[in-house]
């Protein structure tokens, strides 16, 4: 990269974030969105193995419903391929929730405590072990890490002068971050139509050139932070990988 | 039957926001859109998942 770029957040929580980049080329963008979705590893259970299922649900079902229940992941702690072993032993009448998943390492354990997985009744039981494997998105959507992650241009407004006088009214809808004044501002804070912010004014949008607003969602299994770093390195990484097999 | 744990479009995690949205949008009386806005259900597409779900434990169990 020869020229500069900068990262501006607009909304930061620890899953959900929105944040401008500037200076970066579409091309850019996109390989990091899809670096995010597709090429950040995350852990899911693989392999179930059934002891006792005396639910309504087929074993089949249940496996399921576990490997799409979100597992920590520490960055850089493991490579692909490594397993964890989980198990899970709940009799009913109760319900078996995820964290009810009992784990072989700390590290690796479920995001969320109150997904349930089966509801048991009297006399029925869920026992089985499971294997978690670290593995990326592109193998299979439940190693995804990032969810609903997406990128706008960011949009500047321009006020052109005055509506005329029995102008039809009609709405401006814009979604995402718009650059007022050089000041970010959410579309939802104008409950998205423009003419709530500007009335009886005549509005221009333009985009602004590579600069991108990014909404990105993590499942759970690590930090919006992490995410976006992870991804951004697999990206730097495969791009001197390249560059050190071209040379001649 | 059960809840699903992810949204079908989208795989953000709609299964953790079941248990509270039944008690309070179903067996309460809470308006369901106020209740999803409050848990952050905000895309439509997981909206459904919760809107749209039945339990079937309680009526397939006796034929097990």
């Amino acid at each position: 990269m020869t020229e500069d770029y900068e990262v501006e957040f607009v909304e930061r929580e620890e899953r959900e974030a929105r944040f401008v980049v500037r200076g970066i080329t579409p091309a850019f963008a996109n390989g990091i969105r899809r670096a995010m979705i597709a090429d950040v590893p995350t852990f899911s259970v693989d392999t179930v193995r059934v002891v006792e299922n005396s639910s309504v649900m087929f074993d089949e079902q249940i496996s399921l419903r576990l490997g799409l229940v979100p597992l920590t992941t520490p960055v850089d702690e493991f490579e692909i391929g490594d397993e964890v072993t989980l198990s899970i032993d709940v009799s009913g009448p109760n319900t078996a929730y995820s964290g009810d998943i009992v784990t072989s390492d700390d590290l690796v354990q479920p995001a969320d405590d109150n997904v349930p997985i089966i509801e048991l009744k009297d006399d029925q039981r869920l026992e089985a072990e499971a294997d978690a494997v670290l593995d990326r998105g592109r193998e299979h959507a439940k190693h995804q890490g990032g969810v609903a992650v997406g990128y706008r241009h960011l949009q500047r407004v321009e006020v052109v002068g005055d509506k005329e006088e029995f102008a039809k009214e009609e709405p401006e809808i814009l979604r995402g971050v718009i650059e007022d004044d050089g000041e970010l501002v959410a579309t939802e804070t104008f409950d998205n139509d423009l003419t709530n912010r500007y009335p009886g004014k005549e509005v221009e949008v333009h985009d602004i050139p590579n600069a991108f607003v990014f909404h990105v969602e993590t499942d759970g299994s690590f930090s919006v932070d992490e995410l976006v770093t992870a991804a951004i390195d697999s990206l730097h990484g495969r791009a001197t990988e390249l560059k050190e097999a071209v040379q001649l | 039957m059960m809840v699903p744990v992810r949204c079908f479009t989208c795989g953000s995690v709609v299964g953790k926001h079941w248990e509270e949205f039944k008690a309070r949008a179903r067996e309460g009386d809470e308006d369901p859109d106020a209740v999803l806005n409050e848990l952050g259900v905000e895309r439509h597409c997981c909206r459904r998942m919760l809107v749209s779900h039945e339990d079937l434990v309680d009526v397939v169990s006796p034929y097990q």
